[in-house]
């Protein structure tokens, strides 16, 4: 995998070097599917979500400000694209698939115990609001503090917070539900 | 809480094929770096126009290509299309690689709306179409359309014959 800084491969694609955008596809593939799979529940959605994620910062890639921080930049892409599969699937009023990111992440060698867990986790994260799960997972499992949330996500770091907070208060409760079973 | 977090931060397998999909769509759009007009977009005033121009600018074509001497590169072709709203017009087509960029193949507003342009095109079959503000494709409506369609957006055929 090339090692270069961001910066240098978004220049070596605006100079015509079209292949070392698959360079950037490897580094934030992984990351993006993550992501994607937890917000929207299923791998068909999360796929294309990506996809488009990817085409459509290559299109605008003459319009990243900061190509040092490409990353970010995808990613607010990607986190866009989501609302707007979100919004789309709702209106088709699709079923969740809340099993399928459960398959995917399952191991062989993990007991069906522990499936099962990861099972029940996907379930309460679809339990959630879209917006309090996209607020749970860009702060806890991406990692982002509230400031870059709020850049990325144009809303406001107090409407943030409480999303969030209401996101852990709704997940303890559902999961508690589910180990006191 | 933790063990939520730890299990949600686990990687997400992909297909193994993402890559190759993602890179075969990017080839595609790196050979069609335009945003496509829409076939269901309602038709803009100026396609309206542009159809009244067709005849006034084969005329126009018919006049002045005879006295225009072939140069090594083609033979001259004017384009031209009628956009009164338009900022920009550019020709593109597979005798300038689709570059819309090219200088040659700008298109100069000739008053009324009027937009054209002259260029050396090569002798033989081609396909090309205009250009309109950097995004609106929009194929000849003074020439023929192709049978096939490149990009999946109708196109203009040319021919260019090879004596004068």
């Amino acid at each position: 995998m090339d090692g270069s800084a961001d910066a240098l491969i978004v220049e070596r694609v605006l100079a015509g070097d079209v292949e070392a955008f698959a360079i950037l596809v490897e580094r934030y593939r992984d990351r993006c599917a993550r992501y994607a799979m937890h917000m929207l529940g299923n791998r068909e959605d999360a796929d294309e979500v990506m996809q488009d994620a990817f085409v459509r910062a290559y299109r605008s890639l003459g319009r990243c400000e900061d190509p040092e921080r490409f990353g970010a930049w995808l990613f607010r892409i990607l986190v866009n694209r989501c609302r707007t599969a979100g919004a789309r699937r709702a209106r088709r009023a699709r079923t969740f698939l809340t099993d399928e990111t459960a398959l995917l992440t399952a191991s062989e060698e993990h007991p069906a115990e522990q499936w099962a867990w990861r099972e029940e986790i996907e379930r309460a994260l679809a339990d959630l609001r879209p917006e309090q799960r996209e607020a749970f997972l860009l702060k806890y499992v991406e990692g982002l503090g509230y400031d870059e949330m709020a850049e990325l996500t144009g809303v406001g770091v107090s409407a943030l917070k409480m999303r969030a907070m209401r996101a852990c208060d709704r997940l303890r409760v559902l999961l508690k539900e589910v180990r006191s079973a | 809480m933790d063990e939520l977090v730890a299990q949600l931060r686990r990687p997400v397998p992909l297909d193994r094929s993402f890559d190759t999909r993602v890179m075969r769509a990017i080839r595609t759009v790196a050979r069609q770096p335009l945003r496509m007009i829409s076939p269901l977009m309602p038709m803009p005033k100026w396609r309206v126009w542009s159809a009244f121009a067709a005849v006034a600018a084969g005329m126009l074509a018919v006049a002045i290509l005879p006295a225009m001497k072939q140069t090594q590169q083609g033979r001259p072709v004017q384009f031209v299309l009628v956009a009164p709203a338009a900022r920009t017009v550019q020709v593109v087509g597979d005798f300038n690689g689709w570059d819309a960029t090219h200088a040659a193949y700008a298109a100069a507003n000739r008053g009324g709306g009027v937009w054209s342009v002259t260029a050396p095109i090569p002798p033989g079959h081609h396909r090309y179409a205009f250009l309109v503000d950097d995004s609106l494709w929009v194929p000849d409506p003074a020439a023929p359309r192709v049978a096939d369609e490149d990009f999946g957006k109708p196109n203009s055929a040319l021919v260019v014959e090879d004596t004068p």
